[in-house]
This record gives C-alpha cells, structure tokens and sequence, in this order.
C-alpha cells in the first residue's frame, strides 16, 4: 500500500465528540480521536479523566448519550460486548476474562466456536486447531487444551490476547484492540515480553494502549492524546514531547491554593507523634512498612494499583489482618482484630466505595450519622433517640449536610452531602484521633470537593492525624503536609510537602512506577 | 440495579444507583401497606363466606392454632433479617418437641424451657459454624436440619412419644371467662419482648444494617459475628419453645411433628413483608404475615378447598411474595 | 526509603522489589482441586475395606449387587443435580418433582384406579412433567431473579401439592407385571433399573464433556460475570439445565415406582439431601463450576457403601441423616477454610 493509499483510507477507530453524563458527574465532554491501521495509540490521563467510561462506550457496556464511534468508516452502535465484538473491537482486560475451569480454546473461542461446535456439540479437535490459530499469531507455545487456571499468569495474559484477535474471524476485517492499564501488575521481564506481543499485536490489529504510565505509552505508542475532564486536551507525537510535559496537560492548571484551601496547613513538626506503624507486613501485599504521623498532621500516600497501599489502611483499620508489625496510637500498642476496637480507640474510616462500603444507603441520614458511636446517644443498652436527634442536628448543622429531614434515606442526598454526612459520623463521639480516608473526594463535583477539603483542614487544626489516599496527585500534593510514596509493597520515598515548597508531580509519579 | 463491570475496572461513583424504590416512592407504600391490606381483605372474605368466623370463639381458636407458627417464624425472621436463612427450624422444633416429651416425667412443666434451652444451644452451634467456617447460612442450616432431624429420630427410636398428665397443661388451656388461650398469650409475650428488644436497643437497626449493606455496617463497627450467632441463636431458642408448644396441644412429641412448618414459617415472613434479601422487615410484619396465613388456611376451608391443595398454595405464595419483596439490586447474579 | 526533596531526581528503575500483586481470584482453588479429584475415590476404596473387614458379609457379591441396585435411584437424582450444582445454583426440589412424576405415572400406566395404561408413554410424560417443573424452576429464578433455594422450595412445595392432590387419598397401585418386572428382574445379577441408571450416568457424562449444554453449565458456574461478558445466554441455559434436572428427577420417580409397585407422596423422601451429599463428597462443589457427573457418582458410591456397611456392622440406621448432615457441612468447610478473610460477606 503507498503512502497516499494509507493516508486515504479511513481510520480504523474513529471516535467523535462522544458525551456521557451520570447523574451528578460528567464523565465524557466530547472526546475524540481516531485510530489507524496497524497503529498503537496511547491514551493518558489522570482517574477521573473518564479513561474507564471511554473504554465501556467502546466495549459496548455503556452507550454514551451522545457522540459517534465510527468503525472502518461506518457508524456503529455497541450495545453488549459480543456486539462490539462482532463490529470488531475487542479489550484485553486489566484483571483476568478468562473463565478459570475451562480450557484455553474454549476460553478463547468463547461464545464463538463456530465450526468448533456443531449442533450442540463439541468438537475438540477443531476447537483446538481454531484457538491454535490465534495463539499463531502471538506466536507462543501454549496448548489450547490445558485447562486454563494452570497456566501461569503470564502465559493467561497471552491467551487474553489470543482471545481478543479472535475476534479477526468475527468481524470483517482486523480487529481494534484495547489494552486497559495491561502492564500495571505485572515485573520488569513481563513487561519487556507484553511488549514484544503489541509489536507482534500491531501486524494484526489496530491498538489502543491506555495507562498512566508515562514512560511506557511513550515508548510504545505512535501518538498519543491525552484526557482531562472527560475531553481529548492534547495529541502528541512520543519523539517530540516528554512525561513532563503530558503530564502537565493531564492536571491542566496548576493547583489553586484556595481550593485546597493551602493557606490552613499549619507546620507540625514539633507536635507529638500520634500514630506510629512498625514494620507493617502483609503477606503478598505489602512488605515491613513504617511511618509515622504527627497531632494535626496530613499525611499523603501515594502509589499505583498493587502498591499496597489500600490494603495497608485497611489493615490499619482493623479491616485487614497484619501478618506482622506493631501500630501505636498516642504511644500505646493496638492490636485490632476489627474495626470495632479500632473505632474505641478513636480511628475513623473513609472508604473509596461509599456506596458500597460507606454508608447504608437504605438507612437515615440519622441512623448512618450515629451508627459507629452509638454508644454516644445510648442510654446503656438503651437508644436515646431524644439525644440522638440533638446530636445528629448538631452535626448536619456544623457540616452543612443538604437534606431535608435527617430521617430521609442518606442515599436520596448528592454525593457531596453523603460523604459530608460520613465523615461526621466518625466526629460524633468526640475522641477521634486517627482519621483515614480513601479516595474521599471520588465523584464528587467542584464545590462539595472544596467542602471536604475544609473539613479536613478543620480536623487537622483538632489535632487529628490523618492518612489520605487521593484520587490525583495534585490533591495529594495539595493537601499533605509529607507524602510517602509506596510502591510494589514498599515505601519507596518520603518528600515533604510544606506550603510553598511542594514537589512537583512529576517527582512523585516517578517515584510511584 | 447494579450494573456488569469488566474484571479491573472498580465501579466508579456515578455509574450505578440505589434501588430506592423501597423506602420512598409508590411502590415502597404499597409494599408496606399491602400485608395489612391483604390481611383485611382476607378477614373480610372469610367472614362474608362464614358470618361465624367473627364469633369470639373462633377468632381465639385460630390465633390459638397459629402460636407455633407465629413462633417459629418471628425467630426465624431475626435470621432472614441479617440477609441469612434458616431452613433447620422446623426440624429443630420437632427434634425439641421429642426432648419435651422425654424430660417431662423428670422436669414436669419445666421440660419446655429446657427444651428451647436445648434448642438455642443448637441454634448457637449452627451460627459459629456460618461465622467461623464462613460457610453460607443455607448450607449450613440445610445440614443442620438433617443433624437435628437425625437426633430426634435416634432419640426417639423413630417412634411418637406420647406426653400424660397435666404438667403442659398450661401451654394449651383457656384462661378466665373470655377464654383466651394460653399459648397465645405465650406467643404474644415472646413476640412482645422480641419487639420492646429490637426497638428500644440499636439492634433493630443493626440487624437492617447487616441486611442492607454489611460491608459498610462491618465498617461502621457493628459487631456483625456476634449479631449473626445471636440471631440464629434466637431462631433455636424459638424453634425449640415451639416444639414444646406442639406438645402441649398433641399431648405427644415426634421426630416430625413441626417438619411441615418450614414452608408456612417461610411463607409467613415474606408474606408479611420482610424481604427474603434482608434488611428490611420486622416483628410486627411477621406477626401479620402469620395471621395472613392462618386466615388463609380457615379460608380454604371454609370455601371447600381440599386440604391438599394447601402445599400448592404455600409454595406458589412464597414465589409470588418474594417475588414481589426481593430486592434486585442486591444481586448481579442470582445463583 | 530515601527522602527525596523537590527538584531531585529520585532512583531510577524498578530495583529488586517484592513481585508485585496479582489479582488472582485462582490460587486458592488449586488446593483443594488437588483434594477433590483423589479424595473421594481413595476414601470409597478405604471404606469397602474397611468394612470388608468388620463385616465378612460385606464383602459378598450378592450384596455388592444390592448395594448397586439400592444406590441406582440416587445415581440418576445425583446426575440431574450436579448439572445445576454445576452452574453455582441448589435444587430444593427433588421430592417435590419425584412426587408429583411419581403419581403421574402411576395413575397413566395400568393402575387400579383408572382405565388408562399407556405403557411406555406413561414414562414419557412422567418425565415430561418433571421437566415441566423444572423448567419453571429455571424460569422463576432466571426471570423474577429469585435465589435458587428459595424457588425450589416453593416448586417443591408445589410437587408434594400436586402429587397429594393426585393421590386423592386412595393409593394407586401398578397392575402389570410387565412393568415391575423393571424392579425385579435380573440381570447379571442386577435389575433391568440399574441398568436404566447406568445409562442415564453416561449420558450424563456425555452432555457434560461434549455438549454446549455442559460446558457452557461449567462456565456459568466458574464466572457468571464473565460469562455473560463473553455474550452467552447464561438465562436459557440456566434455564435448560433446570428443566434437565427436573426430567432426570422424574425419572427417579418413575423409577422409584416402579420398585415400590405404587405411587406415593413421599417417594422422594430422603433423596435431596443424599444427593447433596453425594455430590459434595465425590467433590462437586456447591460453589459451582467444579466436579462432574463422575465424581457425583463416586459420591453416591461412598454414601450408598456407607448406609450399607453400617447397617451390617449394627449401627442405627436413623444414625443416617444425622451423619450426612455433618458431612456435608464438613466437606464444604474444608474446600472452603482457605478462601476465609476478615470481614468477608458471607450469607
């Protein structure tokens, strides 16, 4: 094909001012881009950039309202996975697809056997010399016949992507495949192989490589966009641009000190230690971590997926077992065996799933307030519901919790109000000491981030020690007074965050990877 | 409704939504209405069909005929409520009502205390067994039932064993001139004191927690293992006080005298509103869910209805009202 | 840990770290994978001598013969049983179905309470109504979404209601001998029925490993989630598993009226839960997407040896449903002791 045939011809992926829009949240405001043949395109962005949902439109499990996806030229709607299937788009999946007690060719023909299958029933020979046909293409050595929990975890990334270009039989043509944050768990010479099957990959298929990891896309992408807010902020070619400067478009302006309300983050090196962790081992997650956070202090934790860093707060809490390693609050030795015990002794904690994990969604915006401390408005084994509402008013009052009557289900609130409301429940005793809060800005718009940003500025002027997991680094950065960087289990790095003086992100990203 | 999300991909806030339609809205009135509702209609038809069904006498007799049942099912309601079943009450019952009949030349009147004793004890057993070995609460009961069934078999020598003298007599008799049957009264104070309990201390609204959203409850320092023991605890604790009910009146215990319950129990508590997902139910709807089936067993009779015809209608009630309870948006995937 | 102040470089590279974390939701499976292909054969081989070995009268032909014969009932319970254990789901149902096929047959094959016989038909439409019910088991919980246990206690309940009703209070009682001849007659030593539960198990096997039915039932209960991600209609083969279940059910209760010569309700007395626990023992797992037809089979070997072996050692036999009832709990909290963790949900 000469130069002047390829420009001419239409590119394989072509996405067209695509808008989506949940209920409170934005989640795509006009994305587009397009895709070439036997192309790898990197897409970068921060959580929240609308990364996720970009991928659901295109796999078909989420319909965007607004906005086309157009394939080899022709508009498509994609409603169901084997639908975007068939039209020829396929994703490799962060976390494993495969079925785990079947074999490889079932796994990679699944629900597309064709000729593997006749009349109901199966004929293995064919099935295998199907799936070997695909497993050609990546040129490895798998058997298509060994069940597939067996394999490694590499070589079941392998058969992930023999699953994918199978979608070549299906549709018309060479498939468009969507490799989601592929090398996010997996070592060094894994990542070197991964990166071999895209440039085997890319003879067979069109990619698209999404990832936060800016030296990586960089390597491996022909172009690259990059997303904010749910819009395409920016193409670039990797030969003539760097990390830096993506990532400075990834985070747009430069963090606005009022917002985080900056100016309220008081020096606490001289203030007592509050908490102090020792050696905190969690078996295959995190490996004899230690820190310390002082009275009013904020510490940062950053790190990637499979830092360990979730599971480490959890365990903080009570939530997870520690294998080993010693946690002390206010100088005395704690051992949790659930969160119980740890909310006597003055923890509180935010989790990253509200809806889930957070709140009882069904239950009083009362109820949910009181539920941790309901010793604080209990007569004995009594409830005293007289106190209870004092209490409860007291609090939506001081946090300014939007909601009609106290007794309305929390989940008819909006968001923001719902996380205000969970994060008064941990202040109602009156003893909190230790706060710490995962991703508690998630979803949330502008004003109610703000909000909570006060408010943990205002349990800080307490003396309350806190440890936050932010959903970007410029909140992070933003609202710590250290930031200890985590990474494969690890503390990799400590930096300090005093106002004024805060790194950059890009040092702390490189830390983080 | 929860929505599919690929492997990796966490769910992000805005995507899925709360099925709210329970507490607010229509649809959430109608459901917390519709058991009374349905219960008047019931009463209004039986009455319409058979005037003497209004007479004090058989209105008593039939609230006497429910007590079992109505203690059994507010037991196992507890259970229901954490989001857990119970499946071995019925056999429970039965197992305590042969212990009754065994202990009662040795401990007189005091043989049925024992035996809901005995019947807690097992109930407990089954609870440490769902919270230590995490064992879903369906496997474990189901098994529960076949060990209980086995011991009042064993314990009997598979035979009935039949009760003389009047040491229950004051499980089953008519009180003061308005007759007002004993067990009822019993009954009453049980589901009495269940309710005075559940109200008054955060209980209630722990169990509804567990129920609704047990992750964030664990988190929020409910102390969720020891509230699971204890619900299936009381639902021994009633199973057994049930079984010796039965004796009093059959003035005999048998390994299989309550096996016929289960269904009835069931049916009682979802008809009566609580939603077999947990987190949302309660005494008071169990009690008239219980009083729904009881007129409704008078009714098929009055019109007719060959009792054979009453597994039919049990079975397909339960389907239908659970049906209509069940919250969805609990399960991606139903098993 | 290095203190990095802005503006520094910070240590290039990955350095020699602990390997990352996999999401892996296998690792724990490979264990007891382990235990539940050669446990249960080993255990039924223990078993046989161990008897053999209290009990000379045991290890004889004639009763090994009984045993097979006894344990063929069971046998074709448990092959419709693991197809839905199979795909994660519980059937409650089994005396329910049996009973309301069991008083179908009995009344539509010569009987001494009505006229009809319609032989072999009558086998037919036994187990057609059996699928029927099973069918709606399906239907229920696919459609309303109702949990397994729930709905197939309710269609249970149903059974037991048609088939008293069926009964009407006068036991209908088989006239042929042609007919229970199937129970009587001999074999090899064994009856003409215990061949019939021989095929049903190789059909089963067959469906299991080489039909779509099968595979797709086993992918189903290995990850629903991604079943239904990969496009397959998990709804009607859910449903069609059910249905399967409810014609083998039927079955049974031809068969088991066959033996007794006359259609009763509790036909299926017992019959649920020895099956549950056959199929736990020989390694099918509740959980789903584990075991087979096959192992099942070894299951109900190991429980019908058990019931036989302690009746002739002199233990009680309502010993029974007590011990099954341990087993059972037993087993599935052995598979699942590893996959315990603080503040998991667990219902």
């Amino acid at each position: 094909m000469t130069v002047q045939e390829m420009i001419a011809e239409p590119p394989m992926l072509e996405i067209v001012d695509l808008r989506k829009r949940y209920s409170e949240t934005v989640a795509l405001d006009g994305i587009s881009f397009e895709v070439r043949r036997h192309e790898v395109v990197g897409l970068i962005g921060e959580n929240g950039a609308g990364k996720s949902t970009l991928l659901k439109s295109l796999i078909g499990l989420v319909q965007p309202d607004s906005g086309e996806i157009r394939l080899h030229g022709s508009k498509v709607k994609l409603r169901s996975i084997s639908q975007a299937g068939a039209a020829g788009i396929g994703m490799v999946f962060q976390e494993q697809s495969l079925i785990p007690n079947i074999t490889v060719a079932e796994n990679i023909l699944l629900g597309s056997e064709g000729s593997g299958v006749r009349g109901g029933f199966y004929r293995w020979k064919e099935l295998a010399r199907r799936a070997q046909v695909q497993l050609d293409k990546i040129g490895c050595d798998i058997d298509p016949r060994a069940i597939t929990e067996t394999l490694s975890f590499a070589d079941r990334q392998l058969v992930e992507i023999a699953k994918v270009l199978a979608i070549e039989e299906r549709s018309n043509g060479e498939p468009v495949v969507l490799l989601d944050e592929p090398t996010s768990v997996l070592d060094a010479d894994e990542i070197e192989l991964l990166f071999a099957q895209i440039e085997r990959l890319r003879k067979h298929a069109s990619v698209v490589f999404v990832s936060h990891r800016l030296d990586e896309v960089l390597r491996i992408s022909d172009r690259v966009y990059v997303l904010r807010n749910g819009q395409t902020v920016g193409e670039y070619d990797p030969a003539t641009t760097d990390a830096t400067e993506l990532h400075r478009m990834m985070i747009g302006r430069d963090a606005q000190g009022s917002h985080y309300h900056e100016d309220r983050q008081l020096p606490v090196a001289e203030a007592p230690v509050r908490l102090r962790v020792t050696g905190a081992t969690l078996k295959g997650v995190c490996q004899a971590v230690s820190f310390e956070v002082r009275k009013g202090e904020v510490l940062g934790l950053a790190g990637v997926q499979g830092s360990g860093r979730e599971e480490l707060c959890r365990a903080l809490f009570g939530a997870m077992a520690l294998t080993s390693g010693e946690i002390a609050v206010d100088d005395k030795v704690v051992n949790f065996s659930s969160p119980r015990p740890a909310i006597r002794e003055g923890f509180g904690f935010v989790p990253a799933e509200r809806r889930t994990e957070g709140m009882v969604a069904t239950m009083s915006v009362a109820e949910n307030i009181t539920l941790p401390h309901i010793a604080s408005v209990s007569r004995g084994p009594f409830l005293d519901r007289r106190a209870e509402a004092t209490v409860v008013k007291h609090w939506v009052e001081a946090l300014r919790v939007k909601t009609p009557t106290t007794s309305a289900p929390l989940a008819s609130l909006s968001g923001g109000n719902q996380q205000k409301a969970v994060l008064a429940r941990w202040m109602v005793s009156g003893d909190l000491r230790v706060l710490i809060l995962d991703h508690p800005t998630r979803g949330l718009d502008v004003g109610a981030k703000s909000e909570v940003y006060r408010l943990i500025r205002d349990l800080s002027d307490q003396g309350i020690a806190t440890v936050l997991m932010a959903d970007s680094l410029e909140e992070t950065i933003a609202m710590s007074h250290r930031i200890i960087v985590m990474k494969d289990g690890e503390v990799a790095a400590e930096m300090a965050c005093d106002p004024g003086a805060k790194p950059s992100p890009v040092d702390v990203l490189e830390a983080m990877i | 409704m929860t929505t599919v999300h690929p492997p990796g991909m966490k769910p992000t806030e805005a995507i899925t939504t709360i099925d709210l339609r329970r507490t607010t809205g229509i649809r959430a009135q109608v459901l917390r209405f519709m058991p009374i509702g349905v219960l008047a209609l019931l009463i209004i038809s039986v009455s319409v069909a058979n005037p003497n069904f209004l007479r004090p006498n058989s209105l008593l007799t039939a609230l006497d005929s429910s007590t079992p049942l109505l203690v059994l099912a507010v037991g196992a309601m507890l259970v229901i409520l954490c989001g857990s079943i119970d499946l071995s009450v019925a056999a429970l019952a039965s197992m305590c009502s042969v212990l009754v009949a065994l202990w009662v030349p040795a401990l007189g009147g005091w043989a049925i205390p024992a035996a809901a004793l005995a019947g807690a004890i097992a109930g407990c057993v089954q609870g440490l067994v769902h919270v230590i070995a995490q064992i879903p609460s369906f496997i474990v009961t189901l098994g529960g039932l076949a060990v209980w069934s086995g011991i009042g078999l064993i314990v009997s020598g598979a035979s009935t064993i039949g009760v003389t003298g009047s040491e229950l007599e004051w499980a089953f008799m008519r009180l003061g001139p308005a007759r007002i049957p004993s067990a009822a009264l019993i009954a009453l104070a049980v589901v009495g004191v269940f309710a005075l309990v559940l109200w008054a201390t955060p209980l209630k609204r722990w169990y509804e927690a567990i129920g609704n959203a047990e992750p964030a409850a664990a988190i929020a320092g409910v102390p969720v293992s020891a509230l699971k023991i204890g619900a299936f605890t009381a639902s021994g604790l009633c199973a057994g006080l049930a079984g010796g009910l039965l004796v009093a009146r059959t003035y005999s215990g048998a390994p299989n005298l309550a096996d016929s319950l289960l269904l009835p129990v069931v049916a009682a508590i979802v008809v009566g509103g609580t939603a077999i997902t947990g987190g949302y139910g309660g005494v008071g709807r169990t009690l008239i869910g219980v009083l729904i089936i009881t007129v409704l067993r008078v009714g098929l009779s009055v019109a007719g209805v060959n009792p054979s015809y009453e597994q039919i209608v049990y079975g397909s009630l339960v389907i239908l009202a659970v049906s209509l309870t069940i919250d969805r948006s609990k399960f991606a995937f139903v098993k | 840990m290095t203190t990095v102040r802005p503006g520094e470089a910070p240590p290039a590279g990955r350095g020699d770290s602990e390997r990352p974390v996999r999401p892996n939701r296998l690792a724990a499976w490979r264990r007891s994978d382990r235990i539940s292909v050669f446990g249960p054969p080993v255990a039924l081989v223990l078993l046989i001598v161990g008897f053999s070995i209290l009990n000379p009268q045991f290890r004889t032909m004639g009763n090994f013969r009984s045993i097979l014969d006894t344990a063929a009932v069971l046998a074709v319970v448990a092959v419709g049983l693991t197809f839905v254990l199979m795909l994660g789901a519980i059937d409650l149902s089994v005396e329910g179905i049996m009973a309301a096929s069991a008083l179908s047959f009995a009344l539509l094959i010569a009987n001494n309470r009505n006229e009809i016989d319609l032989g072999f038909f009558a086998v037919v439409l036994a187990v057609g109504i059996g699928a029927v019910f099973g069918g709606a088991n399906g239907f229920l919980s696919t459609r309303l979404r109702i949990p397994s246990f729930m709905t197939t206690l309710g269609v249970s309940a149903i059974g037991i209601g048609v088939a008293t009703v069926l009964f009407g209070g006068v036991q209908p009682t088989i006239r042929s001998a042609g007919v229970t001849a199937w129970a009587t007659g001999d074999i090899v030593g064994l009856t003409p029925l215990t061949f019939v539960a021989l095929g049903v198990i190789l059909l089963g096997v067959g469906l299991e490993r080489y039909t779509r039915f099968g595979r797709y039932a086993r992918v189903v209960g290995g990850a629903e989630d991604l079943a239904l991600l990969s496009g397959i209609p998990v709804r009607r083969y859910k449903t069609l598993v059910f249905a399967f279940a409810g014609a083998i059910y039927g079955l049974a209760g031809v068969m088991v009226t066959i033996k007794l010569g006359s259609g009763i309700v509790a036909v299926g007395s017992g019959l649920n839960f020895a099956a549950i626990t056959a199929a736990v023992i020989g390694g099918t797992l509740l959980s789903g997407g584990r075991g087979g037809v096959l192992h099942s089979i070894v299951g109900v070997l190991i429980v019908s040896v058990l019931a036989n072996g302690l009746v002739l050692i002199g233990v009680d036999s309502n010993f029974q449903t007590a011990v099954q009832g341990f087993v059972v709990v037993a087993a599935v909290a052995i598979t699942n002791w590893p996959l315990r963790r603080r503040l998991r949900v667990v219902k």
